[in-house]
């Protein structure tokens, strides 16, 4: 029933960050190796401060890697110069984030209609789409609206009808309901679920939740910039013990 | 006070741009007011010295009004010795060459040497025995002949003079060589204009100056501890008229009255930089507090009462006006040396001999900094340490308080900003408190502050209504450049405020003074209808007026080209304890050549024609609205016969000087005045006869006898634009620089909101906007703001400039204006302002563009 292609979709490989603050350097990715296939819907799970997000930003061509490489669709994102990185997000990448992350000042429309605007789409255009796939993601009573004279479900919603407006390859979700209630958590779910569905959208998210843990295909657990486990939705076929690699137990 | 400087020092550090921008905004503030205030003092200061230095030990003075006094009479009163010493005086100005073409104004002091001893402090340098303290008769030996001279080692030394040498002074019209016979230490009179000072004796002086048997005035010394306001009475009451006693304090007091309307302008406009240094210091610690509203909640919830949030946010003003009023002293006293540069020029062409030299800082200017630095910066910051003080504990705990983005349109300052403008039209309609235009000022600011509360209103309309219009020249830009200065109304509105209010100084002032050259311009083409006007080459400060010398007048008015002569004197006279200019002139030659512009009655001519011959006068309008007069009214002067009523035959426009003129035909003024050589002479030639040539055949003929300026009518009207312009400068450099503090004020307040929406700006970039796009939203951001700030400043000009012209002016001038919008320059203005403003925009764009779309890892 699911499809699978035979190359990956996002291809991670020793992949390593350091911030410096200041005098120090913080590793917060410390060798990750992770592939994600076509349609897939990986959760990554994690204390705080294990590099989640880090890991996001650098598969969503928001960062780019101290070492090691990320390929997202042939193109090695660590090698890419930001304007290039800038093209890369516009067009094939989307993001949900646990604030929501709407820009105040525009409305929800608006919001939405963003990434189509600022690629160049004509605006009527884009606020056209804009408002249907905000019907469809059920702002339409808000999409005149302005983000904080909405729920923060309905924000979110609007902030993942941004996200995929533009029909990305891959959806990049930070804690999507890690500032909602559980009857909005759980709208939020569905609408992801129904976009990795429906439509094949891949989406890599990382989360506290369990319930969103347990819809994934796959189960990243993190610990201090590492992998230490991969798990599989006991439905699915277990993976290649290669993606896992040799970081399987080492620190977790 | 550690809480302050971790919560507060710290961050000032941390934000340098905008602490520095504030700092700089209020130092430039403080700069010019201190500048004014120094350049102000400076031409005063210029001219008391040379008075106090010369008034030596006298108490009291005796003057005949208008000019010269009458030596004989001098002779009817013997009892003046019983009240003390007395020493006559003829005092002047002269040029003294001390170059192939250069010349430099020198004060000349005829006095009797022997009785002069005594009233002041002269101390000769070089002297046969190296002696310093002269005797009597050395100093008659040295003052025997009338080409003898003594003057400063101050001016001996920076001109390479010595004893013997020859130095050639003009006076009046003519050319003299004298001869250096000592010179003076630097002490009492020798300190005169910077050690320009030369001593004659009084017979020589008389002869130099074309006055003899005439003085300037006799001086009076009391012996000790005899009351002197009572002698003063006692003198009066014995003196005949015609005669006037007077303190030698007066005459300063009468230049400060001259001066004051010019200076209190100065320094009303000087204050205007100050006023929008102070808007940036409202807007930092505004936008301060709005930033952290989260911090100070949480503060607060940690037990920080609203007084120390109240203190600590006072306290960062307090820092930013220490900063800036420290730096704004000494930056003011290097801003004066520009200032004396632009206003001595008019000081010294309109009013009186004044030095370049500014003071130096005192220490009040530095406590005047301070008491406005701190103070206002102080006052400046209440109202957003107030609303600091508001903030709950639970700000802390609701995170970011976003709701606030779209802060709805509060009608509290539309109505404030309506009720202010209001005000100034009322306070527009009073009188002037003593000469000065107080109310005028008064309701400049409440005009002012006006305008800056019209602000948050113009601004949500623009916005509102510039949505369509934005979104179809800059597509996504402009939307986004549209939503978030919807968004940014509350903060944005102080900036725009501030930069609005300078502009619409600007074009105010561009307006009044566009207006004003304008009128002067019509009024040089009617008034100056003589093809020639011949005039002693300097001009007087006070005192006797140089004169034309009768060989002069006798080579002009034999060229064979001349057709008539108005021969034009005028005297300084005392009007009412205000220095006027009474001036006389041949009404037959004015009548029949010349036009004088009239006020009232209807006829201006016909009465000048029947003031022929008659006690009757024509006045300036300037004269007639500070004596309150008009046509048909009688005046009371003070001649050398006593007083005199005459009757004011007319009201004409002048724009020549703000002190009135007086003009009588010269008949009357003979009958009164005495005949005396005239100081000017309007020549008017035959038809056909070249101004030019006619020009260059009497300046050969003069040849090197005599020193005189020239001008052709063409040439004398540039001259009176020259001096417009000049007299002018001033402002504009003023309003250059409050401008300059508005942009800054807006370039720091868009970097502040950039710095403040670093997390919406990486959305941006995160849904894929590129650095570009980034760049030119926050570009159009700035353009948008200009834009506003522009209308407003071109709306509230207006009203500023109908103020200026029709109160101002009118009341501390005295002239009427025509109004007169002088489009082209406004219209110039505007493109560069909005090009500057623009411009403004680069930098926080740059910053912007650099925002990386992910934050600080903060996981």
């Amino acid at each position: 029933m699911r499809y699978r292609e035979e190359v990956p979709l996002l291809e991670a490989v020793a992949l390593t960050r350091t911030y410096r603050t200041g005098e120090s350097t913080v590793p917060a990715l410390a060798g990750v190796d992770l592939s994600v296939a076509r349609g897939e819907l990986v959760a990554i799970v994690g204390p705080s401060g294990c590099g989640k997000s880090t890991l996001l930003h650098l598969c969503g061509a928001m960062d780019r890697p101290t070492s090691g490489s990320v390929v997202l669709e042939d193109r090695d994102l660590g090698r890419l110069a930001d304007d290039a990185l800038t093209r890369v997000r516009r067009e094939r990448v989307g993001f949900v984030f646990q604030f929501f992350n709407l820009l105040p000042t525009l409305t929800l429309a608006e919001n939405i209609a963003l990434p189509l605007m600022l690629s160049g789409t004509r605006d009527s255009e884009a606020l056209t789409r804009a408002r249907h796939l905000g019907e469809r993601v059920g702002v339409a009573h808000r999409l005149a609206h302005l983000p904080q004279q909405a729920s923060g479900g309905e924000q979110q919603r609007a902030a993942i009808a941004r996200a995929v407006i533009h029909q990305p390859a891959l959806l990049i979700a930070d804690e999507p309901t890690g500032n909602l209630d559980s009857e909005n958590g759980a709208r939020v779910l569905a609408l992801l679920q129904t976009l990795n569905r429906e439509q094949g959208l891949t989406i890599l998210l990382a989360t506290h939740a369990l319930d969103l843990a347990t819809a994934a295909d796959r189960v990243v657990h993190m610990r201090d910039g590492r992998i230490v486990r991969i798990e599989s939705r006991p439905a699915l076929p277990e993976m290649n013990p290669a993606a896992v690699g040799s970081h399987t137990g080492s620190n977790c | 006070m550690s809480l302050f400087r971790w919560f507060n020092l710290r961050r000032l550090r941390q934000a340098p741009g905008r602490s520095l921008t504030t700092v700089a905004g209020i130092t430039l503030g403080i700069a010019v007011v201190i500048g004014i205030q120094l350049a102000n003092a400076s031409s005063v200061r210029g001219f008391a010295t040379a008075l106090d230095a010369i008034a030596g030990a006298a108490s009291l003075e005796i003057v005949a009004p208008g000019g010269p006094l009458d030596e004989e009479r001098l002779r009817d009163l013997p009892w003046l010795a019983d009240y003390g010493a007395i020493s006559p005086i003829v005092e002047g100005d002269a040029s003294a060459r001390v170059g192939r073409d250069r010349y430099e104004a020198v004060r000349v002091l005829g006095v009797d040497i022997l009785r002069d001893r005594s009233f002041r402090d002269y101390q000769l340098l070089s002297f046969g025995g190296g002696s310093r303290q002269p005797a009597a008769q050395d100093f008659l030996r040295l003052l025997i002949d009338a080409d003898s001279i003594v003057t400063t080692e101050v001016f001996a030394s920076r001109h390479e003079l010595d004893v013997g040498s020859e130095l050639e002074l003009s006076i009046g019209d003519t050319r003299r060589p004298f001869i250096v016979r000592g010179l003076l230490r630097n002490e009492g009179p020798a300190r005169v204009l910077d050690g320009n000072f030369v001593l004659m004796d009084i017979a020589a002086s008389q002869l130099a100056f074309d006055r003899l048997g005439r003085l300037d005035r006799v001086e009076l010394r009391l012996p000790e501890g005899r009351p002197v306001a009572e002698t003063e009475r006692a003198i009066a009451s014995r003196l005949p008229p015609g005669l006037q006693v007077e303190r030698p304090s007066r005459r300063g007091e009468q230049v400060e009255t001259m001066l004051r309307a010019f200076q209190f302008n100065l320094a009303a406009l000087s204050y205007i930089a100050l006023l929008v240094g102070l808007f940036l210091v409202y807007n930092t610690v505004a936008v301060s507090v709005m930033a952290r509203r989260e911090e100070i909640g949480m503060l607060r919830a940690l037990g920080l009462t609203r007084r120390g949030v109240l203190g600590l946010f006072l306290g960062e003003a307090a820092v930013l006006g220490v900063v800036a009023s420290a730096l704004g002293a000494p930056a003011g006293w290097v801003l004066a040396q520009g200032a004396v540069r632009l206003t001595g020029a008019t000081v010294n062409t309109l009013y009186v001999t004044a030095s370049t030299d500014v003071p130096p800082l005192a220490w009040g200017h530095v406590a005047l900094a301070f008491a406005l630095g701190l103070g206002l910066s102080v006052v400046a910051a209440a109202a957003p340490a107030i609303e600091a003080s508001r903030v709950t504990p639970l700000a802390a705990i609701r995170g970011g308080d976003r709701a606030e983005v779209r802060a709805r349109l509060h009608r509290t300052p539309l109505i404030v900003g309506i009720v202010l403008l209001l005000i100034g039209w009322a306070l527009s309609l009073l009188p002037p408190v003593d000469s000065l235009p107080v109310y005028g000022f008064v309701s400049a600011v409440a005009i002012v502050f006006g305008i800056a509360c019209l602000v948050p209103a113009a601004l949500t309309m623009v916005t509102r209504g510039g949505r369509m219009p934005l979104i179809r020249l800059f597509g996504v830009e402009g939307r986004l450049a549209h939503g978030n200065l919807i968004g940014a109304v509350p903060r944005l509105s102080v900036s725009v405020g501030a930069l609005a209010v300078a502009l619409a100084m600007l074009v105010a002032i561009a307006i009044m003074i566009g207006s004003f050259r304008q009128t002067v311009i019509y009024w040089v083409g009617q008034t100056l209808q003589a093809d020639l006007f011949i005039s002693t080459a300097r001009r007087a400060s006070l005192g006797a007026q140089p004169t034309i010398s009768p060989e002069l007048e006798r080579i002009v008015s034999s060229h064979p080209a001349v057709a008539a002569v108005d021969r034009f004197r005028i005297v300084n006279l005392t009007y009412d304890s205000r220095l006027v200019v009474l001036g006389a002139g041949d009404f037959d030659v004015l009548l029949d050549h010349g036009t004088l512009v009239f006020k009232e009655p209807a006829d201006g001519r016909a009465a000048v024609r029947s003031a022929i011959g008659r006690d009757a006068v024509v006045v300036s309008e300037a004269f007639a609205l500070k004596a309150g007069v008009h046509a048909g009214d009688w005046i009371q002067l003070a001649t050398p016969a006593g007083t005199r009523r005459f009757r004011v035959a007319a009201v004409y426009f002048d724009y020549s000087t703000d002190r009135g003129v007086v003009t009588m035909d010269r008949g009357t003024f003979a009958r009164y005045f005495g005949d005396r050589p005239p100081t000017r002479l309007a020549v008017y030639l035959k038809p056909g006869a070249s101004p030019d040539a006619v020009r260059e055949e009497l300046m050969a003929r003069l040849g090197g006898r005599h020193r005189v300026f020239i001008h052709t009518n063409a040439s004398l009207r540039n001259e009176v634009l020259r001096i417009f312009d000049n007299t002018f400068a001033i402002t504009y450099a003023l309003e250059a620089i409050a401008i300059f503090v508005g942009i800054l004020g807006v370039s720091g307040t868009l970097l502040t909101l950039i710095l403040d929406r670093r997390r919406d700006l990486a959305t941006l970039r995160l849904v894929g906007a590129d650095r570009g796009q980034v760049r030119r939203m926050v570009v159009i951001e700035a353009g948008l703001i200009g834009l506003v700030s522009q209308a407003l400043g071109l709306v509230g000009g207006l009203a500023l400039s109908l103020l200026l012209i029709y109160v101002v002016n009118v009341q501390s001038f005295g002239w009427t204006i025509q109004f007169d919008v002088p489009v082209l320059f406004l219209l110039q203005a505007s493109a560069a302002l909005l090009v500057a403003t623009t411009l403004a925009g680069v930098y926080p764009a740059q910053i912007a563009g650099r925002i990386a779309p992910i934050r600080e890892p903060d996981e």
